[in-house]
């Protein structure tokens, strides 16, 4: 019996958890799509559906076009810094020495925190008049770089980012410290003894061997960049005038403040869509770093 | 760059090594001035916040701005952080179970399309709750679970099983076939091996598990604040974003609710360290 039908067994132990992430992962992700050609408003259940009405409407609205921008800066921005940060750290901090356990430990503390209270957090240094970062900016004579940082259209989107950096490099560094421990140790004695200098073995033997984290990085970062919702609406809630409205951002002002639902669908739809971009790109990175080193 | 002999002179080494850490200590305490802000400012009287020292280290330990936010007239924290236990002990648990139970058959079952359900469950982890978002409003009101913790509980354990099931089948797949099979031989039945067998050795991936579904579900705010309304159903991480909406020049509050909100997944962050980063990395390296 068991021999005729092998698949009945691994059934019993799959039905119940596809059954959970079929009705509230992959369920609602397809009614996304579905009420993304509505007109919902959010409650009762009288909507209309509108074709691709949303859709051309929202490539023409000025505030999804500024979303847009405001997101590709985003990215940008967190496919650099914290990506270079984090490597930077890890060379430095790799290895097993007490000190560098304890630097470690406090470089990647900021991971267990939530980005409400990472947010808030920020909001005080950023303080016009009494926070560290224009006191620290007036006490070394700089007084005119001094400004009110999230309520400075020019400055509001960095300085979240900023924040949001601040976690997200102590993670990138995690990564990149497991990616060093699979680079062997004979390798790089190998370059040593060919009388490679320090940054010779880094840019021609670490770096490259350390490829594969880098992807996984690089993906992980783009991801959690487009998702990103939380740190910018404590610090800013996506202002000033829509200055820090990234996508998600502006998904939820439609969805949950305006009520126009079936709009903010076709936001998430197109969030959706580029965070399946990064994910094609992804696989076929990742695929392309495995060939090399088999 | 300059050429270097291929081993320096030892003082060379150490003025190099002694640069790095002065650089990285900088780094370091640049890194920690936030956490620096929190906790002084947290142990502070009001009179003494409103004196202007925000950064400067308290006069006194000043336990009055803990009590306010703990005060149910008040900050009513308590009441919130037992909210967020009942929302992220359950949800964490059901995750875990159900990816358990899918990373089994995974990894331990050869069948047709079993690679291509994984990617399929795995992608998952990948997904922005952005895009689950409104339909997930609707059908938690259309349940009659909207505004209970239920509903947050169901979601959280929905979207956690992709990186329960990754993280338990690539246990499963290193845990030797004979195992079972000396089993079977002995006449145990396939649930049996399972539940007697299996999942005493999981106890590690377990415990990499929880650390790292306790602390991704205590500190979301995302789906509790899209579900949820009342203040009996309010998670703490909601709960001190609405304080700060109420207390907006009282750092001293904002700051003693942002570390009571914080302490459980410290806790984590302190004793379970190992876990918790091993899960970071399995989690991101072999997804």
């Amino acid at each position: 019996m068991l021999r005729r039908h092998p698949w009945i067994i691994p059934a019993s132990f799959l039905i119940l958890p596809l059954l959970v992430y079929f009705t509230f992962v992959i369920v609602p992700t397809l009614n996304s799509l579905y009420y993304s050609f509505t007109d919902w408003v959010g409650y009762g259940a009288d909507f209309d559906f509108v074709g691709t009405a949303n859709f051309e409407k929202i490539f023409t609205d000025r505030l999804f076009s500024n979303a847009i921008k405001n997101t590709a800066i985003w990215l940008a921005l967190a496919m650099t810094a914290p990506t270079l940060l984090g490597l930077a750290l890890a060379l430095a901090l790799q290895g097993k020495r007490a000190i560098n356990t304890i630097y470690k430990s406090l470089f990647y503390l900021p991971i267990c925190l939530s980005p409400i209270i990472i947010g808030i957090i920020w909001v005080w240094l950023y303080s016009p008049k009494l926070g560290i970062v224009n006191i620290f900016l007036r006490g070394i004579g700089l007084d005119q770089l001094a400004t009110a940082w999230l309520a400075n259209p020019n400055t509001a989107l960095f300085a979240v980012f900023v924040a949001w950096a601040w976690q997200q490099t102590g993670l990138n560094m995690v990564i990149f410290l497991a990616g060093l421990t699979s680079v062997p140790t004979p390798l790089v004695e190998a370059a040593k003894v060919d009388g490679a200098n320090y940054w010779q073995t880094l840019f021609k033997v670490i770096i490259p061997m350390l490829r594969p984290a880098t992807v996984v990085v690089l993906a992980l970062t783009a991801i959690s960049a487009l998702k990103s919702f939380e740190i910018i609406w404590v610090m800013t809630m996506g202002g000033p005038f829509n200055k820090s409205d990234t996508l998600a951002v502006f998904m939820y002002s439609e969805s949950f403040r305006k009520f126009k639902m079936g709009y903010g669908s076709s936001a998430a739809v197109v969030l959706f869509v580029l965070t399946l971009v990064i994910i094609v790109l992804y696989f076929r990175f990742a695929a392309a770093a495995e060939e090399l080193y088999d | 760059m300059i050429k270097r002999p291929p081993r320096a002179l030892n003082w060379e080494r150490l003025l190099g090594r002694a640069a790095l850490y002065f650089v990285l200590t900088i780094l370091l305490i640049l890194f920690m001035v936030p956490v620096y802000g929190a906790i002084v400012t947290a142990f502070k009287s009001q009179a003494e916040v409103a004196a202007g020292g925000y950064w400067t280290p308290p006069a006194s330990l000043a336990a009055e701005n803990f009590e306010r936010v703990m005060d149910p007239e008040d900050g009513n924290l308590g009441l919130y952080l037992q909210n967020s236990l009942l929302l992220t002990i359950p949800a964490s648990i059901l995750s875990i179970a159900l990816g358990t139970l899918a990373g089994y058959a995974l990894g331990k079952y050869r069948f047709k399309g079993d690679g291509l359900l994984f990617i399929f469950i795995v992608a998952g982890m990948f997904l922005p709750p952005q895009i689950a978002l409104i339909p997930v409003f609707r059908l938690m009101n259309d349940i009659g679970l909207y505004d209970t913790l239920y509903a947050v509980i169901i979601i959280h354990t929905a979207f956690g099983i992709p990186i329960c099931t990754l993280v338990m089948r690539n246990f499963f797949q290193v845990v030797p076939n004979a195992l079972r099979e000396a089993a079977l031989i002995d006449g145990a039945n396939e649930y049996g091996i399972f539940f007697r067998i299996m999942l005493p050795l999981t106890l590690p991936a377990l415990a990499v598990l929880a650390t790292l579904q306790f602390t991704w579900i205590w500190n979301d705010f995302l789906w509790p604040f899209i579900l949820t309304q009342r203040a009996d159903s309010r998670t703490i991480m909601v709960g001190i974003l609405n304080l700060t909406g109420q207390y907006t020049v009282d750092w001293g509050g904002q700051a003693a609710a942002s570390l009571i909100g914080s302490l459980p997944t410290l806790f984590i962050f302190i004793f379970f360290q190992r876990y918790f980063i091993t899960g970071l990395t399995l989690g991101a390296v072999k997804g």
